[in-house]
């Protein structure tokens, strides 16, 4: 602040002028021959010299910046040991030079001795007005506004009954005892703030101890020196300059007393608050290097250590009770042997999961049957709310050996490991939540690429077709192919399993379809030239055997039907069986023929699992094709649609066209399965063989 | 859905009691994956009280087939209800496994 510095500049060369005025009034006084011709000053000139000099110097102090830098107490105590050390060795040099000299060369001149003695009258004003402002920054250490209002009241008041201690006048006896008192007690009261002093460990107090020794001791040789000069018949000084300076020293002495008792009295106590900090130190680690725990058992190792660490145990273990993990605890000075011991005894008292703390087991006579060196033993549980995870034994040889303290520090050591394993844990469950999400998210868009977008569209059948994922993706399919000779192929089928193998195995079948439905060059007849549909199941069975996984299967059904011949052939693999309406008879039956699904028997012998069935068509015909999502559709009552409901239906509606049939038949469905979840797939295709010739284009 | 094991002599009988779906065809895996199951002579099912079987439970028996041939140890199914049957049949299992009416058919075999 420039108006202090403005302040600053103005008192030093004031704060000298009034100690040379000091020297010259003090010299003049002293009357030495030199000086004899000049008048003695009066009195008063010293005094006011003695009071500016001091206001000055107590001034300038006060307007330094605070002396503490952060909490760095030791460095402040070593800098305030430093300056008054030297001011009072200087003091003590001065003093024995003068004593020297005077025995030397014994002399009445008084001009040396005043010399001296204004000089040390200096150097203890400065030592004065250093220790007090060291003090002051050390009672206002974090300290409250009310506070530093009292510490300035202090100040003006003290250094009012100072300075008028100096003007002469003299209180009645019971007055100034009244005010130096009440100003102690005001002392008493505000040196009583010594925060600081929590701030120290051990070894640091102790250091502190000592500089305060020192500082006290440097302020006795300046009290020594100048109760001893009061009686020199040397002495020149007025009287009320002396009751000044032993006035300021009884304040400055107080605080020095007052913070070395309170320091002295927290010596004890260092240890635990220096255990406490340890204890929080080593939490703050623990919960920084848990966040950075990739696994459990990462977690579980740093707060073993940690709490072994921390109340510093001769023997631990820990157990934990993991699901599938391989880690299951560890150990510390102690074999497996003794931790199995020590867990049957506390089983055998049910202490086993709970908080548990013995400091006297050599007089437990269950421990003393084990023969094992402890004494004390904490048995700390890790559980959350949900569940347990484990147990942490903590062992001392000798008895007494752990406290309330320690128990609560492993409660919150051990509720912060359990919070970590359960974020991990959660983490975890969102990732794989995700990946399947993720995955379903595939497979959906696998499978939808893979149902033919267009259908097949000719004038002698119409078809219509209804497929349905459910939300768990189930394995679905069907597929078109146009053979030559007005033929077309198609395959309906399921795939066991869910999501992406499911996706992946339907890719597959739509793959082995479209392979096996190509034109053999060297067939040597018509009939040759494509697989006939058990030949292709037998086929895609062997393809399938090396990339399905053994408890998967396929069901399947594959049509092929001729528009020249009127007539079709199909082969059932395992899939439900195929609904049909015959115009001729005007019935509606199903195909029941025999046939394995793919995959259930790997060797050649398939071929004899699997039929073919020919059946010729007449116009009118309605062939329904379905997966087992239809029919095992679930109503209210937990009962399956059933082919029956669905016969029923075709019977109601095969005169219908085959876009409405499939409307009609997927109304009653929904109906039937209103506000039930939808489980499977569902896939439904209507195949209606028209009845007329195309008409020709003209 | 609940599984309840009867071994005699030669016989280990499993009764399968509730729907048989994906989560427990898994508990009836671990059952037949012991490596003990393949000691007995016979292993019947017992199907009763089993009301539903998914794809996924008949993949549990069909990926346990080859091994129970191998060691030559007879698979038998006995108190079928008729649309569990019908699930077999659909699939054309009846034609691979021992599908019988009653336990006393089954123990006979």
């Amino acid at each position: 602040m420039p108006s202090s510095q403005r302040l600053t500049a103005t008192l030093l060369p004031l704060t000298l002028l009034s100690w040379v005025v000091l020297l010259v009034s003090t010299l003049l006084r002293a009357g030495s021959p030199t000086t004899a011709s000049l008048p003695v000053p009066p009195d008063w000139v010293t005094l006011v010299a003695q009071a500016v000099f001091a206001a000055g110097v107590f001034m300038y102090y006060r307007l330094q910046p605070d002396p503490l830098r952060g909490t760095d107490f030791v460095g402040l105590f070593r800098r305030l040991v430093l300056g008054p050390g030297i001011l009072a060795s200087i003091c003590v040099a001065l003093h024995l030079l003068e004593r020297f000299v005077q025995y030397q060369l014994p002399s009445s001149d008084r001009t040396f001795f005043a010399v001296i003695y204004t000089i040390n009258l200096g150097l203890f004003i400065l030592f004065l007005a250093s220790t007090a402002y060291t003090w002051r920054s050390l009672v206002l250490f974090r300290s409250s506004g009310r506070l530093r209002r009292e510490w300035e009241l202090f100040e003006i008041l003290l250094g009012g009954t100072l300075l008028f201690q100096l003007s002469g006048w003299e209180l009645p006896t019971p007055l100034s005892l009244l005010v130096i008192g009440g100003l102690a007690i005001f002392g008493v009261y505000l040196s009583g703030n010594q925060k600081w002093v929590a701030y120290l460990n051990r070894r640091q107090k102790w250091e502190v101890v000592f500089m305060q020794l020192a500082i006290l001791l440097c302020m006795t040789i300046f009290v020594a020196y100048f109760v001893r000069v009061q009686y020199d018949p040397k002495l020149i000084a007025p009287e009320p300059q002396h009751a000044f300076l032993l006035l300021t020293v009884f304040f400055a002495a107080f605080y020095a007393v007052m913070g070395l008792f309170v320091t002295f009295s927290n010596l004890p106590t260092a240890g635990v608050f220096e255990q406490k900090r340890e204890e929080i130190l080593s939490l703050q680690r623990l919960t920084q290097l848990i966040q950075r725990g990739q696994t459990e058992e990462d977690v579980y190792s740093m707060l073993f250590d940690a709490t072994v660490q921390t109340v510093e145990a001769d023997a631990a273990w820990l157990d934990v009770e993991a699901r599938d993990e391989a880690y299951k605890g560890q150990r510390y000075h102690i074999t497996e042997e003794q931790c199995t011991a020590i867990r049957g005894l506390l089983a055998d008292y049910n202490l086993g999961h709970i908080e548990y703390l013995n400091n006297d087991l050599p007089h437990s006579s269950g421990f003393r049957g084990l023969e094992l060196p402890f004494g004390s033993l904490i048995v700390m549980p890790l559980r959350s709310a949900k569940r347990q995870y484990g147990a942490l034994y903590m062992l001392k040889n000798q008895p007494q050996g752990f406290d309330r303290e320690n128990l609560g520090i492993l409660q919150t050591f051990t509720s912060q490991t359990i919070l970590s394993i359960e974020n991990l844990q959660l983490v975890a469950a969102s990732i794989q939540n995700e990946r399947v999400q993720e995955e379903l998210k595939i497979a959906s868009t696998v499978q939808e690429s893979l149902i033919p977008k267009d259908l097949p569209i000719d004038n002698w059948f119409e078809i219509s077709s209804h497929a349905l994922a459910a939300k768990e993706v189930g394995g679905d399919f069907y597929d078109f192919l146009h053979l030559p000779g007005q033929r077309l192929a198609i395959l309906i089928g399921d795939v066991s399993g869910k999501g992406i193998t499911a996706a992946f195995h339907m890719a597959q079948m739509k793959g082995i379809f479209h392979a096996l439905m190509q034109e053999n060059p060297l067939a040597r007849n018509e009939r040759e030239k494509f697989p006939v549909p058990s030949k292709f199941m037998a086929m895609a069975n062997k393809a399938l055997i090396h990339c399905l996984e053994k408890s998967s299967f396929i069901t399947a059904s594959l049509y092929i039907i001729d528009y020249e011949n009127r007539g079709f052939v199909f082969a059932r693999a395992g899939h439900c069986h195929t609904l049909y309406y015959h115009s001729i008879k005007e019935e509606v039956s199903y195909f029941h023929t025999a046939g394995l699904g793919l995959g259930i028997i790997r060797h050649d012998s398939y071929e004899k699992h699997i039929k073919n069935q020919f059946y010729d068509y007449n116009p009118g015909d309605v062939m329904v094709i379905y997966t087992d999502g239809i029919v095992e559709a679930r109503g209210t009552n937990k009962e399956e649609y059933g082919e029956e409901r669905l016969q029923q239906m075709l019977e109601r509606t095969y005169y219908l066209e085959a876009d409405e049939i499939k409307n009609m038949i997927l109304e009653d469905l929904a109906e039937f399965s209103r506000g039930q979840p939808m489980h499977d797939d569902q896939t439904l295709l209507v195949i209606k063989f028209r009845a007329s010739q195309p008409e020709p284009t003209v | 859905m609940k599984i309840t094991q009867q071994t005699t002599a030669h016989t280990l009988t499993l009764s399968l009691d509730g729907e048989l779906d994906a989560s427990s065809s898994v508990i009836l895996d671990t059952e037949l994956t012991k490596s003990e199951v393949l000691n007995h002579q016979k292993v019947l099912i017992d199907c009763q009280r089993l009301n539903y079987i998914s794809s996924a439970g008949l993949g549990v028996f069909i990926s346990h087939l080859q091994r129970f041939q191998d060691a030559n140890v007879k698979l038998v199914f006995f108190n079928m209800q008729e649309k569990v049957h019908n699930v077999f049949e659909i699939l054309g299992l009846d034609t691979l496994m021992t599908i019988v009416p009653s336990e006393s058919e089954a123990t006979a075999i």
